[in-house]
């Protein structure tokens, strides 16, 4: 039960912070943002590379490496912020060129889709397709497992799971007071609420909108290199799994709401955790399970608000 | 908002639904792995492979005659699976240059021809289209996938041209058709090998927990035969655990099987999911033995578990310690281009090139080969194929009419890791 309890709080603090990178743009710019999976797979191979581990044999970096190598709470932040001007570069390529011409949201959305698998190929093409780990000395000298239990009942918990969960909840309460906190927080949600008039108030939405994506790629490269250091790199697909249960969980949270997707994010994670032994290998329908079950009674999601048309 | 949710639904829908399906990422990421869960047994994870036929086939052949025979070898030279293709080439590559140094077929020599399969079904199909009406092979060693072979092989069985499958391991292969046989034995007739080796090690052995990848089909099947053996031995087995070859997270399975109290674990999945799960086991503290399916026979697991590989007992069909004339030349001639010992699916590709010379000898003593029209050829070498009996570096192979391996010797090997990323197979049986 405990143990269920702490692996759901874990995962489901990843889905959280990866699902808050697709809120963010969505609530700018009301498009979901496919490349997001992409994102934390680049991402995390990047935090890999700072580390200063090398590539393996199978593709055209093969063997090579950074001549120096960071601790990892450093790479994964350098990481994330190198994902973050990914983030930027996509806007950029994919999104400000449609939204100039005042195209559909459609098409943004499959042309951030087109980004997603150049992005997921260009890395097949550089690094190969095989799995890859993170020193073991990333978490430095703390324990592989710790013991919630008693020495008789024994619960074991990866310390990487705590890790996630902690680094995981930080960025949560630093991202809600940024929104919540600052001028920058308070200009986004306004060109959230109304882009036209928050423009027209003075505020600079292209800056915005970019400064939004920077963040969404941020938090997805964080999601992706504590997946990454939990459970190896298994391969430049490995975030489309992360993906779709992303889209879940904001759409579960409802669309563009922050808290939203916190509470939808870790509510997946345990509705996973809780899955029976024998029906683990299920557990990714459970999430979208839980989704249409809350969709039939609330289509807004769970913290969404419904939207007012008008006329 | 209603209609935006609704339409994301549906959306969400549609791309599960291609996840679903094998699209050609799916097959690529997938098809290594089944490579891996078939064939793989790389000595060392951190060698690259590199082309290392040990001689030109000009120099060698010059003093042979007549027209070159030309032998089919369609193996994945690209994609994911190009990892483990790489090695059938080498292996085949070795066998071409071999037997022609040793007279090729009563002095005509052998031709073989690679052609690229890819890692998927459409890849092969391909492949043995081309060989069969372009090049007209006698006769073709491949696929490397098992998936694979139930696409492409009937192609080839239609036409009546002699298939030997180099690393298709799953159920029901030879019974294609009357043109498929197989060198590589069958995971029913490998995999017990690790069970009874873990007794050894370990004859306290009562409570076994076992999990695999359901949505594998290799996985599946190589269970089955675990989890028989298991039962036969006459050991507990405890309520199986399964998981997706796509999973990452596996602290539900392994805190569960540690709850089991099991003396012995047996992972059947793949390489980046079954190494994970062996490392979440022995980090939340499971100290027991582990016994990983075939899909764990490849240095890439290495870099999943790292150090926490160390130990993993894994079945195999090939010994470079085998004491036998023909391995230790086939040795000798992988060592002179590579700085490892050869792994299993090398020795199995040389094996497929070994069987057909063999057989083409046989064909051109009784018949004599240039006495027989293409398709006679093909049909008088399928029957040859399957009445002989050959010296491999496999160890001594026969088949059965269905064309299934008779192999004798099965071997066992632990992985033994150096460091992070770099380890090996040591031979325990």
């Amino acid at each position: 039960m405990v143990q269920n309890l702490l692996n759901g709080l874990a995962i489901g603090s990843v889905y959280a912070i990866f699902a808050l990178g697709y809120t963010l743009v969505f609530s700018i710019l009301r498009v979901i943002n496919f490349a997001h999976g992409a994102v934390f797979t680049v991402g995390a191979y990047l935090s890999y590379v700072l580390t200063g581990s090398s590539f393996g044999f199978n593709g055209l970096l093969r063997g090579q490496s950074l001549p120096f190598g960071l601790p990892f709470p450093l790479a994964l932040l350098f990481g994330a912020v190198l994902a973050g001007l990914v983030g930027v570069v996509i806007e950029r390529l994919a999104f400000a060129p449609l939204r100039r011409r005042g195209a559909d949201p459609l098409l943004s959305l499959v042309s951030s889709l087109g980004v997603a698998v150049a992005l997921v190929n260009i890395l097949q093409y550089l690094v190969g397709a095989e799995p890859y780990r993170y020193p073991s000395t990333a978490l430095g000298a703390l324990p592989t497992a710790v013991n919630f239990g008693s020495a008789a009942a024994p619960v074991p918990i990866r310390t990487v799971q705590i890790v996630i969960f902690a680094v995981s909840m930080v960025i949560v309460v630093l991202l809600t007071y940024l929104i919540r906190g600052t001028r920058t927080g308070k200009a986004l949600r306004a060109v959230s609420e109304d882009a036209t008039t928050a423009q027209l108030l003075g505020i600079d939405t292209d800056r915005l909108i970019l400064f939004s994506f920077f963040l969404s790629g941020f938090l997805g490269a964080v999601a992706g290199s504590l997946v990454g250091l939990s459970v190896s790199i298994a391969g430049p697909y490995f975030g489309l799994a992360f993906g779709l249960k992303g889209l879940a969980v904001i759409v579960l949270g409802g669309l563009g709401d922050i808290p939203g997707a916190v509470v939808a994010g870790l509510l997946i994670g345990l509705a996973e955790a809780f899955v029976p032994g024998q029906y683990v290998a299920y557990r990714d329908a459970v999430a979208f399970v839980v989704l249409f079950a809350v969709l039939l009674i609330r289509p807004q999601g769970l913290l969404g608000r419904a939207q007012v048309q008008k006329v | 908002m209603r209609r935006g949710t609704i339409s994301i639904c549906l959306l969400l829908a549609t791309l599960l639904a291609a996840c679903g399906a094998p699209s050609p990422t799916d097959s690529a990421a997938g098809g290594s792995e089944e490579a891996t869960s078939e064939e793989a047994t790389s000595e060392e994870a951190s060698s690259p492979s590199e082309d290392g036929s040990p001689a030109e086939e000009s120099e060698s052949a010059a003093e042979l005659s007549g027209e070159p025979i030309p032998l089919g070898v369609a193996v994945a030279q690209t994609g994911n699976v190009a990892l483990l293709g790489q090695e059938q080439v080498i292996g085949a590559e070795i066998a071409e240059a071999f037997f022609n140094e040793r007279g090729g077929v009563n002095g005509r020599p052998i031709d073989v021809l690679l052609q690229d399969t890819a890692g998927d079904e459409a890849g092969a199909s391909n492949a043995f289209n081309t060989l069969i009406n372009q090049n007209e092979v006698v006769g073709i060693v491949g696929p490397t996938l098992s998936q694979q072979a139930f696409a492409a092989s009937p192609i080839a069985d239609r036409a009546g041209v002699p298939v030997l499958g180099p690393s298709n391991t799953a159920a029901g292969i030879p019974e294609i058709g009357d043109y498929v046989a197989r060198v590589s034995a069958p995971v029913s007739v490998v995999a017990p090998n690790a069970v009874e080796v873990a007794l050894e090690q370990d004859p306290d052995i009562q409570s076994v927990s076992v999990a695999y990848a359901q949505n594998d089909a290799f996985s599946t099947s190589e269970t089955g035969t675990f989890q028989a053996t298991v039962t036969e031995l006459g050991l507990t087995l405890n309520p199986v655990q399964t998981f997706q070859t796509t999973d990452t997270d596996f602290t539900s399975q392994a805190s569960t099987i540690i709850g089991q109290n099991p003396q012995l674990v047996i992972v059947s999945g793949l390489a980046a999911d079954g190494g994970n799960l062996v490392r979440q086991l022995r980090e939340l503290g499971y100290a027991g033995l582990i016994i990983g399916g075939n899909g764990l026979n490849t240095a890439n697991v290495f870099t999943v578990c790292g150090l926490l590989c160390d130990g993993v007992i894994i079945a195999q069909a090939y010994s470079p310690e085998l004491d036998s004339d023909i391995n230790a030349e086939f040795v000798e001639a992988y060592t002179a281009g590579q700085d490892r010992n050869p792994p299993q699916f090398s020795a199995q590709a040389f094996t497929g090139v070994q069987v057909f010379v063999e057989a083409l000898i046989a064909v051109d003593d009784d018949q004599g080969l240039d006495s027989l029209e293409l398709p006679e050829l093909r049909t008088a070498l399928n029957e040859a194929i399957l009445a002989g009996e050959y010296d491999t570096p496999l160890g001594p192979i026969s088949f059965t009419e269905e064309g299934e391996v008779n192999q004798e010797q099965f071997y066992v090997a632990q992985i033994e890791m150096e460091d992070e990323q770099t380890g090996s197979f040591t031979f325990v049986r």
